[in-house]
């Protein structure tokens, strides 16, 4: 007898689809609220927040300082606990940081002790404990290679200049391959023109890698935002930060530094993200 | 642990001759040698001028001179009735390392534990204060109490005393190992003993080593003190005895110029180290 309840089809399809649409999902904030205690009583960074983000996207983070991104920030990496609400990544709730999700911090965090071969070996032997000791070794030269900096493998990170660093910190974040990569003001004490160029080789990395990666960044920087991302997620200000807008960036990759301030696209996303974040252009007179 | 480091040692010590060499022939080098022949014939010069004023019962410096030379003559003799002076200083040097080595096995990792724990922190540390400010020398008595033995109660002395300033570094280091470091151990997962070796120890070996330092000086000072007490053996013997009891100055004069000879020389090792095992952030 092949009689099938067509109500049972429907509800199996349903499942099926929310299933397909759920793997794309790479990073779930649900209704997130860090409130930490003060000396001066309970203070809440940011409040219900809820946020998706889908796999191999782009997303930045901007608003102005201490408007909690890096605390929101936190909670997707492990390393701040939410208050109330939950956040999934990879499909699975997170708890503590893990080899799933690599961090780049804004200032370096190399071990100064360790050259740079050995910080991005350390990184790996324990993020990525199975693997046998020549496939770490290979993974930490190709990881090197792929920055450029295979030739200072044995200098310490005094040694290096502030972009030079940079570049150790993200390789060694590539290195134990994550799905999630989180970048919190990775380029924020770098030069100008150092940063231009740190763009375009993260870029040329999340290529690499077949844009399979998510990237979440953290930044106050307009421009580096719309040439980076897919999404960019502007907060209010704190105490108890929220989410203002999300402003789509449908501009076509790879991106091109030099061609894309004039494409009319980019002014318009321009205007519109120094609109939500600055309310005076100029002074009174 | 600082293997980047230990990894090129020729180059470092090719470094370290150029600059030798460098410096060595340089105007600095002969104006600060200049400065420190100036300090020295102003000291004498202050010494001959005590000796003229005491009528020579504070020995001149050519006088000490005779008796240093005289002192340095077959410096290792070992006999049983009479030791040179080389051998009792080896003797003396022999203690302080034994009680200093205790007292810094004991002291590193107690002060690492310290500086990683609010409650080993809260326990030790008020002991410490108390323990710390007590002279050396009344260590002694409770050291021959225990041990019925005039050199052991020395060691016994000399471990007590060089515990205080290698803890307390020790326990600074570990206690404010940056947050940036626990972040890059949170973040990849080290495990315990990775965090132990990669992080605590070599952020925390600096200042092990200014307060090894530190110890050394005071076990230095104190071993003095102890072989005055103790007798029979060791430079503070020889000041005592043959210096003082003996009626002669001169001797103790010398004595005074090996110990603290010596004593530089300890330090200068331990502000080597300091230097080696320093690192740019």
């Amino acid at each position: 007898m092949e009689t099938t309840p067509p109500n049972n089809i429907t509800a199996i399809a349903d499942e099926l689809l929310e299933e397909a649409i759920s793997s794309d999902k790479s990073i779930e904030v649900k209704n997130v609220t860090v409130s930490f205690k003060t000396a001066k009583g309970v203070y809440t960074a940011v409040k219900e927040i809820d946020l998706t983000v889908q796999k191999g996207e782009i997303i930045t983070l901007i608003g102005h300082s201490g408007c909690g991104k890096s605390t929101l920030m936190g909670t997707i990496s492990g390393m701040v606990k939410p208050t109330s609400g939950e956040v999934i990544a990879n499909g699975k709730k997170v708890s503590a940081p893990g080899p799933d999700r690599g961090i780049v911090f804004q200032n370096y965090s190399l071990l100064p002790w360790l050259t740079v071969y050995k910080n991005i070996y350390v990184a790996v032997d324990s993020a990525l404990k199975d693997k046998t000791a020549a496939e770490k070794t290979a993974l930490v030269e190709s990881n090197l290679k792929m920055v450029n900096l295979w030739e200072h493998k044995d200098k310490l990170p005094g040694q290096l200049s502030g972009g030079m660093k940079q570049r150790v910190a993200i390789a060694r974040a590539f290195s134990i391959n994550p799905k999630i990569l989180l970048l919190d003001e990775p380029f924020g004490a770098l030069d100008a023109l150092t940063k231009s160029s740190m763009h375009v080789e993260l870029l040329k990395l999340w290529n690499l890698d077949h844009r399979e990666k998510t990237i979440v960044m953290v930044t106050h920087d307009i421009e580096e935002a719309i040439f980076l991302s897919d999404r960019v997620v502007v907060m209010n200000n704190g105490p108890a930060a929220t989410i203002k807008e999300i402003v789509d960036v449908p501009l076509a990759r790879p991106r091109n530094k030099k061609d894309i301030v004039h494409d009319p696209v980019y002014m318009t996303i321009h205007d519109k993200l120094l609109n939500l974040l600055i309310d005076k252009f100029s002074i009174d007179d | 642990m600082l293997s980047g480091q230990r990894e090129r040692p020729g180059s470092y010590l090719q470094n370290i001759k150029q600059r030798m060499m460098k410096d060595f022939f340089s105007a600095k080098t002969a104006l600060s040698v200049l400065y420190f022949v100036a300090g020295m014939v102003i000291l004498g010069g202050i010494w001959a001028l005590i000796s003229k004023i005491t009528k020579n019962e504070i020995p001149s410096p050519q006088a000490t001179w005779l008796v240093f030379k005289e002192v340095m003559h077959n410096p290792m003799q070992n006999d049983p009735d009479y030791k040179g002076i080389g051998t009792k200083l080896f003797s003396s040097l022999g203690r302080v390392a034994i009680g200093f080595g205790l007292g810094s096995l004991l002291a590193i990792p107690l002060g690492l534990l310290m500086g990683s724990s609010k409650i080993a922190m809260n326990m030790v540390n008020p002991i410490v204060q108390i323990l710390k400010p007590v002279s050396p020398l009344a260590w002694f008595p409770l050291g021959l109490a225990i041990f019925q033995d005039s050199p052991k109660a020395s060691i016994f002395m000399i471990f007590i005393c060089s515990l205080w300033p290698t803890l307390i570094n020790a326990a600074f280091g570990a206690s404010h190992i940056p947050q940036d470091h626990k972040n890059v151990s949170k973040a990849f997962g080290f495990s315990k003993f990775k965090y132990l070796t990669k992080i605590l120890l070599p952020f925390s070996l600096p200042h092990i080593i200014t307060g090894l330092r530190l110890s050394i000086g005071v076990a230095w000072m104190v071993i003095v003190a102890g072989e005055m007490l103790s007798g029979g053996q060791g430079l503070g013997y020889f000041v005592w005895e043959e210096g003082f009891n003996g009626g002669n100055i001169a001797k103790i004069l010398v004595a005074i110029i090996i110990i603290g000879a010596v004593g530089s020389l300890l330090d200068r090792c331990f502000t080597w180290l300091q230097a080696r095992f320093s690192y740019a952030i």
